[in-house]
């Protein structure tokens, strides 16, 4: 029988390993990526209780955050392409203009 | 027509772009007067609304007394910022249409965050005005500085929206409901302790969202870079309207959804306002550049307003209800940090300096501009007579009043600690020699917004009836729920 | 039989996620994305959101992915220092990331939903059609998230241009 506690189970990983992937990886745009991951997993969170609790508003938050994601997605490249023209590599460890 | 502030915000935003895009190069010089007509018609709007107490949209859009507070800080920081920044901006960059269109569009996103009453609408808000403060931060795109400043906070960010929506689909789930009232009844009506705990741990994950916005900590680690980096008007812009209306969603989550679960949340909150007030305090000793001995400042001024929620109690005639703390100590904090950073801009547009080594000998080198930085400092710090007293004064006292005595104690001796480094400002500007002892111009418009701001720091402290009717006119929708 | 489905995508969502993590070169991570985001179109597809499914592959990996491949093609193609944290850090990292999983599994293991309030069952949603009756709720009750959405999507796209439009020649001034 599948009940919503598999789906949700399923959720959890993905998010977990999402938050791991941003921590372990250096590279910006890998970062970006299991930032969607954990996007993501959030969204199925949202589309299993829906569906078992019946109700729409699930599905439509999950729609807005698909279009809210690609608007994100969008703006976080475009500081990446930014970054790349003003300097010549993009590694999260070798930004180090500011002072930490 | 009780969305007509955001209406015209949003007109406005877009006004600027066109403007911007059919005129001819001289119209340019017009675009920033045309966003600050759009934010005082923005500003009377609300006053036109004032009084309502509506809850619009399927339950999703609160225009209360409470929003509209919060409206009109989000209008009135924007006016200042933008008249300061035209100047800044001339020598940087071209696009000065695009700057003051999304800028617009922040302020919109702003008096969003202040009515969001539904999960979905809080993490639209939310997001709405972090791409935009992602943007403006990054704008000067040639800067290397500005470029790391806007990677850095747009990661960070992009990671605690993404725990936030894992905390709000949690919420959803227990609940059944995406509107914050809904939500409350949900967990008044429900005795299972599994779904108390997690109501306990999805407002944690929430938390990281909104701790974000409002820089505390362990969320705080891309202020200092990003106030560093941004241009300074936009720094200006970070420390006062996020942390406003992060703070608003704040209230208004706990308030409204998470009475029950008070004896849960209360504790920790507290001991998040002792981190934040002292690391902020700690590490800003060390700073020798002032936009980031500002963003410590500021990260430490998050913390003290914290206080005056975990004081929060909302029955009974007492004049420290916490909530009116805040809410005060907000008002206090706007024009304040707007000053000192306004102080700021104005040394950088003349000189470019922005470490405070170079800030020696300013006492004679631009007399008003030092005299103006002590008004600020004391307020930050605290000390009477200025705005910035008035708003310690109730959040402590609120604090006192439900018996938190460590944690006043603790906020004061951080007060204390403050008036160090706030102290290494003024030591530079009074007691050092200048290197370079030219004269600094300032210039017309700097010089007014300097004067309205440190008038209201002053008009505050001594005539702050009229603040505290406005707090006592904001909490009223929280009396009833309560 | 769905049950079969479920564990299908669940391990292929999985598998591929961790892949995503793992791999060094940042474009097979991003296949490997490619990979989860599809497999989770098929779990909600099993959750009766065929609309979403269907947004999920245009958008996600349809345009997001494609755009995110074009930028890391831009960047550096192929030369990537990969996995570059430290053993140590690497090792906390991992760490913390069981630790989160525990904790979340224990809190909502046995989470009881409320009992459903809505009016939206698999079957009327198969009757009335999915895209209908999201359709139907966005433009009434959810009309102004999704104007928001919209005014969002144009600040987007004017940001983007200032920030990554290739510098322009002398006379915008």
């Amino acid at each position: 029988m599948l009940t919503v506690n598999h789906f949700i189970l399923l959720s959890a990983i993905l998010f977990c390993l999402g938050a791991v992937g941003v921590l372990i990886r250096r590279n910006p745009l890998v970062m970006f990526m299991s930032i969607e991951l954990m996007l993501n997993a959030a969204n199925l969170a949202f589309v299993a209780f829906s569906r078992y609790l019946n109700n729409l508003d699930g599905q439509i938050f999950v729609f807005l955050i698909l279009t809210v994601a690609a608007a994100e997605v969008a703006v976080g490249l475009a500081i990446i392409v930014a970054m790349f023209r003003a300097r010549e590599n993009v590694d999260v460890d070798e930004v180090n203009e500011l002072k930490g | 027509m009780l969305i007509s502030p955001e209406l015209i915000l949003a007109i406005f935003g877009m006004l600027v772009l066109v403007v911007d895009l059919i005129g001819r190069a001289r119209t340019r010089e017009w675009l920033p007067w045309v966003t600050v007509l759009g934010f005082v018609l923005a500003f009377a709007a609300t006053l036109y609304i004032w009084g309502s107490n509506a809850s619009i949209f399927a339950g999703m859009y609160s225009v209360d007394m409470f929003s509209l507070f919060f409206k009109l800080l989000a209008t009135i920081a924007g006016t200042m910022i933008v008249l300061v920044s035209i100047d800044y901006l001339r020598g940087r960059t071209t696009r000065q249409g695009e700057f003051f269109s999304i800028f617009t569009f922040s302020i919109l996103a702003m008096t969003m965050m202040a009515s969001s009453a539904s999960l979905l609408m809080i993490y639209l808000s939310i997001e709405f005005l972090s791409y935009t403060s992602y943007l403006l931060t990054g704008f000067l795109r040639e800067d290397k500085k500005s470029n790391e400043a806007a990677l850095k906070y747009f990661l960070y960010g992009a990671i605690t929206s993404a725990v936030m929506l894992y905390g709000l689909s949690l919420l959803y789930g227990v609940s059944g409901s995406l509107n914050l009232t809904d939500i409350a009844t949900a967990f008044a009506n429900t005795v299972d302790p599994s779904v108390r705990t997690v109501a306990l741990v999805a407002p944690a994950l929430v938390l990281a969202g909104l701790g974000f916005k409002i820089s505390l900590v362990p969320f705080h680690q891309w202020a200092p870079d990003a106030y560093e980096g941004a241009p300074t008007p936009v720094t200006a812009f970070l420390s006062v309207g996020p942390k406003a209306v992060g703070f608003a969603i704040l209230l208004r989550v706990a308030l409204t959804t998470l009475p029950i679960y008070q004896a849960s949340w209360i504790p920790l909150l507290a001991v998040i306002s002792i981190i934040t007030m002292t690391l902020g305090n700690l590490v800003a000793l060390r700073q020798t550049n002032i936009k980031r001995l500002l963003a410590y400042s500021s990260i430490a001024q998050a913390g003290y307003m914290l206080i005056g929620l975990v004081g929060v109690n909302l029955t009974g005639n007492s004049p420290f209800s916490g909530l009116n703390g805040v809410l005060i100590y907000l008002f206090a904090y706007l024009f304040t940090n707007l000053g000192a950073f306004i102080c700021v801009i104005a040394i950088e547009n003349a000189t470019g300096a922005v470490n405070i080594a170079d800030y020696a000998g300013l006492v004679r080198r631009a007399p008003f501009v030092a005299a103006l930085f002590i008004i600020f400092f004391l307020s930050l710090a605290g000390i009477p007579p200025t705005a910035g007293f008035i708003g310690k004064f109730f959040v402590f006292g609120a604090a006192l009043r439900e018996g938190f005595l460590t944690l006043a104690a603790i906020g004061v001796i951080n007060s204390i600690i403050s008036v160090f480094y706030y102290f290494a400002v003024i030591r530079a500007a009074f007691f050092l020699d200048a290197k370079d002892p030219s004269p600094i111009r300032i210039t017309p418009l700097v010089t007014a917004m300097l004067t309205v701001t440190a008038a209201m720091v002053l008009l505050i402290a001594v005539y702050p009836q009229p603040l505290f009717n406005l707090a006592a006119w904001s909490m009223g929708m929280f009396g009833v729920v309560k | 039989m769905s049950l079969l489905v479920f564990y299908l995508f669940a391990a292929i969502a999985v598998l591929a996620a961790l892949g995503m993590v793992v791999l060094r070169n940042p474009v097979h991570s991003a296949l490997s994305l490619a990979l989860v985001f599809v497999s989770l179109a098929a779990m909600y597809v099993l959750l009766s959101a065929p609309f979403i499914a269907v947004a999920q592959v245009m958008i996600y990996a349809g345009a997001i992915l494609i755009l995110f491949v074009f930028v890391i093609m831009l960047l550096s193609p192929g030369t990537d220092q990969g996995v570059g944290a430290l053993k140590a850090q690497r090792g906390l990292a991992i760490l913390f990331g069981a630790a989160l999983l525990v904790l979340l599994i224990a809190v909502l293991g046995g989470a009881v939903l409320p009992p459903t309030r809505g009016t939206f069952t698999p079957e009327a949603i198969a009757a009335e059609g999915d895209t209908q009756a999201v359709g139907a709720l966005l433009f009434t009750n959810f009309l102004l998230p999704f104007e928001i959405t919209s005014i969002l999507l144009l600040v987007a796209i004017v940001g983007v241009i200032v920030l990554a439009k290739k510098r322009q020649s002398i006379s915008k001034q």
